[in-house]
């Protein structure tokens, strides 16, 4: 969160975007879990950078400049839906594991279609 | 009441039944729900006749608390949500997979929805949405099978993908408004002085929102969702008619949200018509009488989004009045077509034959839900779609349209209805609930119908007036349409070939991702071209 060209908003953007391209490109449903949670940590990068200042102080007390706590608290509410999103999928994803024995998408759904 | 109520109550009622797990729990639960209905109601005569009902939680200013809102449609809403949830707790009440677990996430599943029609805020419909999706996952692959662990999987990852953008659009517009409250965020919102600003946070949250209500590209997740091989089939019925609405009322409140600023609507209106004719192309390919159902229903959220995007009042409430008829055919549709599935062992349409002489009550309801959604006289899909076309203020290119779309859903359901024909020996005995359950959806099929101009006026306020004249030249327009829809389908649509090869196309989880990737970048690029 430094000024200048590379302050958090644009870092955001940057692993918001090599996020999308693991969903996008990577066959690895563990990569796809990995990806959603580097676009989790950009989403909360992103937020926290919203309103920022280095001055600003917790909003306890009496503090001359106060830090906004409305980022903080949505992301604390966002970090509670990742670790439980992030869980359902990979209980998810072991169960698809033990009855394809692939981590491929593209493999799961050629056997699949064999099923049929 | 309070309108948490409606959301905590549920939250409440669940843990409880979880907790105490016996079969007279979920007798309690149906009184309990039943008393919820009356309450709902009663919530309904307050907003019709006191206004709309703004709530912030706590008592802190509004900006600061969570705000709930109840307008007319979001209270139609949830009381739609509570008698739809009461119906399918009374249908399963005898089923066996019906355990402490399955009430658990149902319950919660209900209050859930409720808090996506009464939230009044941008992150609090979030968590909502991401919540619900994570309980509708677990309910999809409730019975354990691998296949539909597969759906189930895409179906979260999917959603996830999409809330991720709905997430970031949030972000912009708390960056910009320094709120996420849609009530300040439309006072606001005119003030923007250049537009351009609002271009980024306007197109991730709409792509976000067509996934959500599965809109022309993005609509691959649903038929796997809604059509999977071993969901209850009250977790179909539930998610084709109630929950696929939760993304078509957002997609209400954010269009009225940016509409100030960005009138998209004729490209809306060209994505709802693609959506109506992918859907039922789609529909027509299809075998598994599930995934018929499935499609059809992305066919018919295509009718609505095409009518919400007319820009005339008549289209808009005909678009909404559809809202609540598509729920209720669809799950009479769902649970009929759930029925069959058990008794034939089958879900191929080819093979399942002789229907009304085996269970004739199924027959009746599957009758009365499919004259409903074909839009045949005297049934509520009738009065909606009559509603919509009175809303394209006689423009030939929209009746063309909207005479495709029609013709459409008649073909699926004309394919759909052969089940019903053939002999058959054996006698299918139904029990009393599920029989009362079916019987009284189809009888709100015909009730919707023949008393919809009265409907239309309680509920909405808005007032129609259905000439004896109007209503002969729409029964002309139904017949030309059946008697087109019986033409092609037997001289055209039995000898193509087209249709075998659509219903063997599959998108991979990596080829929805690049979907939506390839919808924001052009809905973004035409965006920017326009306002640039």
């Amino acid at each position: 969160m430094t000024s200048g060209f590379l302050d958090g908003s644009i870092i955001a953007i940057a692993l918001f975007g090599i996020g999308i391209y693991g969903l996008l490109a990577r066959r690895n449903i563990i990569k796809t879990v990995m990806s959603f949670g580097i676009i989790q940590a950009a989403l909360i990068l992103f937020f926290l950078n919203i309103n920022y200042d280095a001055a600003a102080e917790p909003p306890i007390g009496d503090a001359a400049l106060m830090t906004d706590p409305f980022p903080q608290a949505l992301m604390i509410t966002a970090i509670v839906i990742g670790v439980a999103v992030t869980a359902v999928g990979l209980t998810m994803f072991i169960s698809l594991y033990h009855h394809y024995g692939s981590t491929n998408w593209s493999k799961i759904v050629r056997m699949r279609k064999e099923e049929n | 009441m309070a309108l948490y109520w409606f959301v905590v109550l549920p939250l409440m009622i669940a843990l409880v039944s979880y907790l105490s797990n016996s079969q007279r729990t979920k007798v309690t639960v149906l009184f309990i729900q039943v008393a919820f209905f009356v309450l709902s109601i009663i919530n309904f005569i307050d907003v019709r006749t006191n206004g709309t009902k703004l709530e912030v939680i706590g008592g802190y200013d509004i900006g600061v608390g969570i705000t709930l809102k109840a307008d007319l449609f979001s209270s139609v809403m949830v009381s739609l949500t509570i008698f739809l949830f009461s119906c399918m707790l009374l249908y399963n009440y005898k089923k066996s997979y019906v355990n402490h677990l399955f009430l658990f996430l149902f319950i919660a599943l209900q209050g859930l929805i409720s808090g996506i029609f009464l939230s009044n805020d941008l992150f609090n419909i979030y968590v909502m949405i991401e919540v619900s999706t994570i309980v509708v996952t677990i309910l999809i692959v409730f019975k354990k099978d691998s296949k539909s662990i597969y759906d189930g999987i895409v179906y979260l990852f999917t959603n996830l993908a999409s809330m991720t953008l709905f997430l970031f659009g949030i972000g912009y517009i708390y960056k910009i408004f320094g709120t996420t409250d849609l009530t300040l965020l439309s006072e606001r919102l005119p003030l923007v002085e250049n537009p351009r600003t609002l271009i980024l946070p306007f197109v991730l949250m709409i792509t976000a929102v067509d996934l959500k209500s599965a809109i022309m590209p993005l609509f691959s997740w649903l038929p796997k969702a809604h059509g999977t091989a071993s969901a209850p089939s009250i977790i179909s019925a539930i998610l084709s008619g109630l929950y696929v609405k939760g993304g078509v009322y957002l997609f209400i409140r954010i269009t009225n949200l940016f509409q100030p600023v960005f009138d998209e609507m004729l490209i809306f209106m060209i994505f709802g018509f693609m959506t109506a004719v992918i859907g039922w192309i789609f529909a027509l390919s299809q075998t598994d009488i599930k995934l018929i159902l499935a499609y059809s229903t992305v066919s018919q959220i295509g009718v609505i989004v095409f009518g919400l995007s007319l820009n005339s009042t008549y289209g808009y409430w005909g678009a909404i009045y559809h809202i609540l008829n598509h729920a209720i055919f669809k799950s009479t549709l769902f649970l009929t077509a759930g029925i069959i599935v058990d008794e034939y062992h089958t879900r191929d349409i080819r093979e399942i034959r002789g229907i009304f002489k085996r269970m004739p009550y199924v027959s009746i309801a599957s009758i009365f839900a499919i004259f409903g959604i074909t839009g045949a006289p005297l049934f509520n899909g009738n009065f909606s779609k009559n509603l919509i076309h009175e809303g394209m203020s006689d423009s030939l290119l929209f009746e063309l349209a909207f005479f495709i779309i029609n013709v459409g859903t008649i073909l699926i359901f004309i394919k759909y209805a052969q089940m019903l024909r053939g002999d058959s020996k054996e006698h299918f005995h139904i029990g009393w609930n599920q029989k009362f359950v079916i019987l009284l959806l189809a009888a709100t099929c015909f009730l919707g119908g023949i008393l919809g101009p009265i409907i239309m006026s309680v509920m909405f306020d808005f007032e129609v007036y259905v000439s004896a004249s109007s209503y002969l030249s729409k029964l002309f327009i139904y017949l030309f349409t059946l008697l087109v829809g019986i033409l092609f389908y037997k001289y055209v649509y039995l000898q193509m070939r087209l249709f075998t090869k659509i219903r063997e196309l599959e998108l991979t989880f990596n080829q929805v991702i690049m979907a939506i990737v390839i919808f924001f970048t052009g809905f973004l690029s035409m965006m920017v071209y326009q306002f640039g």
